[in-house]
């Protein structure tokens, strides 16, 4: 959802809307779409869907050991200058695949167009996938599968055509 | 269990007080933030930090499920609330228990039955406990004087379909409640259709105390004394004192035993707080609600009887017994709070959130202060206006009022406007002084005349 080239612009206008009382915005513009809500059930047009939990996952798990979150893969510096980083929308459990089993969205190299899943972010079962905000190619993938990652946590960066 | 690490679902100063109970237990703290809190002196002194989301509180400290996801993954055992946000939503401890986490606070289905208004009158009936004396529907006007005869007057005709102040009127003698039924009932059919009325004692000037409580879950309560907050602007606190000087120790007793009795009733477990109105008048108090979790002026509690209830809080959320016994609970000397909003009181307490420049808070003997505030940083817009809390201690009423009076001559805050200046021009108010306040006194008498000086 966010590129590292406008982080100041988004910031203001995040700014802006949550101090406006405006309820809903939604601007798409060729491959950039953002659509922010100040109601938090409300159903988002594209970017949130829920599927059926992976069976991996146990109910009543007693609090022991904690998970750490993820630490980069790969240093954030060492990418190319026009890298673009799509960042966690919130936190939670980071899944490279639709389920157990399935092939991953996305590996290293893969071509993805704009709005193109690339992994899901499960929070108490409910699974909301992130896509792509750009196209291009998946130049790395930042995070290990299955690791809980936080709230703006950057999972993959992507290099446009 | 005691637990062993504790997730800290809140922020601000309550954040910091809950992080800082913690580790005085020796229990790691791990602290939930939004993004805009990423540098919180809560996430800064707990062990761990975790993002939870965006500023915006609906997608941050208000998903209850991000909530407990958070405590889980980060293999906490214990959850607490603090105040506001989620502590009184069911669904916290409800997912919390899901998840193996030991929720400080009450059982789900008492938050649930407390938090519904006439649930609560209901159980406080069956308790025992004082109820603001009422009728059922009157019928007519020969009615609504019959029962005026007996409630007493003042009293208050109300639209039992009604909300607003629509259908309402204040009848003081039974000449009145014959005229006010007919007015009332007509504004009641026209704004809702319904002309049903029922009556209810008015209390022009009434005080607000609250029993802080503290309960083990198995039917043991302790009661830690009262609170008077009776300074108040549109139904928020501003000032807090223990105890409430204004009551005479023989309905002081009453009012703890009535709030205990009612606590003991649904076997409450964890801090809570039962609020009455107190009629100083005619020297009765009736029940309003019970708030299910910590409160904001806890630590007026705190400092006349020398208890820390936080910590208590955690280890009974932990599984252990009431440290203390109720004659243990001393009280001592006369405590008061004032909440430090960044509001700009000159401006109709316009919110000012922005970056402090100075602080500078006082120090000394039976001064604290509780709040997440420093040099430098900053109040973001997405939240309360709370900066923190003045809370001063002394061996009276009069002591203490001398010793706030100090407290915020000393202190300095710049960078956003504060209500400093309008809690000293309050306690320095002849009103307040001799404790002849009321829950409107602010607004009827203090506030028109200080903007006056202020314009």
């Amino acid at each position: 959802m966010t590129g590292h080239d406008f982080p100041d612009a988004l910031k203001q206008l995040l700014d802006e809307f949550s101090r406006s009382g405006i309820r809903e915005l939604h601007i798409r513009k060729s491959d950039f779409e953002l659509y922010l809500s100040s109601d938090a059930s409300a159903a988002r047009p594209r970017a949130a869907m829920t599927v059926v939990a992976p069976v991996s996952a146990s109910p009543t798990q007693p609090a022991a050991t904690p998970k750490p979150i993820a630490a980069p893969i790969a240093p954030i510096s060492s990418l190319p200058d026009d890298a673009v980083i799509i960042n966690a929308p919130n936190l939670g459990t980071f899944y490279r695949a639709p389920k157990p089993g399935a092939a991953n969205y996305v590996e290293v190299g893969s071509k993805v167009q704009a709005g193109d899943e690339l992994c899901l972010i499960e929070v108490m079962k409910l699974f909301t996938a992130v896509r792509a905000g750009t196209s291009g190619t998946v130049h790395a993938v930042l995070v290990e599968d299955g690791a809980m990652v936080e709230g703006g946590q950057p999972l993959f960066a992507l290099v446009r055509d | 269990m005691p637990i062993k690490r504790l997730f800290v679902a809140n922020r601000g100063e309550i954040a910091l007080r809950i992080v800082g109970a913690a580790q005085a237990l020796n229990i790691e703290t791990v602290v939930a933030v939004s993004d805009a809190d990423r540098d919180s002196a809560a996430a800064r002194l707990a062990d761990r930090s975790i993002v939870l989301g965006p500023a915006a509180a609906a997608k941050s400290y208000l998903d209850p499920r991000l909530i407990v996801h958070a405590a889980k993954e980060s293999g906490c055992d214990g959850l607490h609330p603090g105040y506001g946000f989620l502590s009184e939503r069911a669904i916290l401890p409800r997912l919390c228990a899901q998840h193996g986490i030991a929720f400080v606070g009450p059982e789900p289905d008492v938050i649930d039955a407390l938090g519904d208004k006439l649930r609560a009158r209901a159980m406080a009936g069956a308790a025992g406990v004082p109820l603001v004396p009422g009728s059922e529907c009157v019928a007519s006007a020969a009615d609504a004087r019959r029962e005026g005869d007996r409630i007493g007057y003042p009293v208050l005709l109300k639209a039992s379909a009604g909300g607003g102040g629509r259908g309402m009127v204040i009848a003081n003698n039974g000449d009145e409640a014959e005229a006010g039924f007919h007015k009332a009932s007509a504004e009641a059919v026209a704004a809702f259709g319904d002309g049903t009325l029922f009556m209810e004692r008015f209390v022009p000037e009434a005080r607000h105390v609250e029993v802080q409580l503290m309960g083990d879950g198995k039917g043991q309560v302790l009661h830690f004394g009262e609170r008077d907050c009776s300074v108040q602007r549109r139904y928020q606190k501003l000032i807090e004192e223990a105890p409430c000087a204004a009551m005479p120790d023989h309905l002081r007793r009453q009012l703890h035993e009535s709030a205990v009795a009612l606590a003991a009733s649904v076997n409450y477990r964890n801090a809570g707080t039962a609020e009455f109105l107190f009629d100083v008048q005619r020297q009765e108090f009736y029940f309003i609600e019970v708030n299910a979790r910590i409160q904001v002026e806890h630590p007026v509690s705190e400092a006349i009887t020398g208890f820390d209830l936080v910590q208590e809080q955690i280890r009974i959320a932990g599984g252990a017994d009431l440290s203390v016994s109720q004659q243990d609970v001393k009280i001592s000397g006369h405590a008061i709070e004032c909440r430090i909003n960044a509001e700009d009181a000159a401006r109709d307490f316009l919110p000012s959130p922005g970056r402090i420049t100075r602080w500078e808070p006082p120090q000394g003997p039976g001064i604290r202060l509780d709040s997440h505030m420093s040099a430098g940083a900053m109040i973001p817009p997405f939240y309360d206006s709370m900066v923190g809390k003045l809370i001063v201690h002394g061996s009276d009423r009069a002591d203490a009022i001398a010793r706030l009076a100090d407290a915020i001559d000393n202190f300095v805050v710049e960078g956003v406007p504060t209500t400093l200046p309008l809690h000293r021009a309050i306690i320095a108010h002849p009103d307040f002084i001799e404790n002849r306040i009321h829950t409107r006194w602010l607004e009827q008498v203090l506030l028109p005349d200080y903007g006056k000086k202020a314009a």
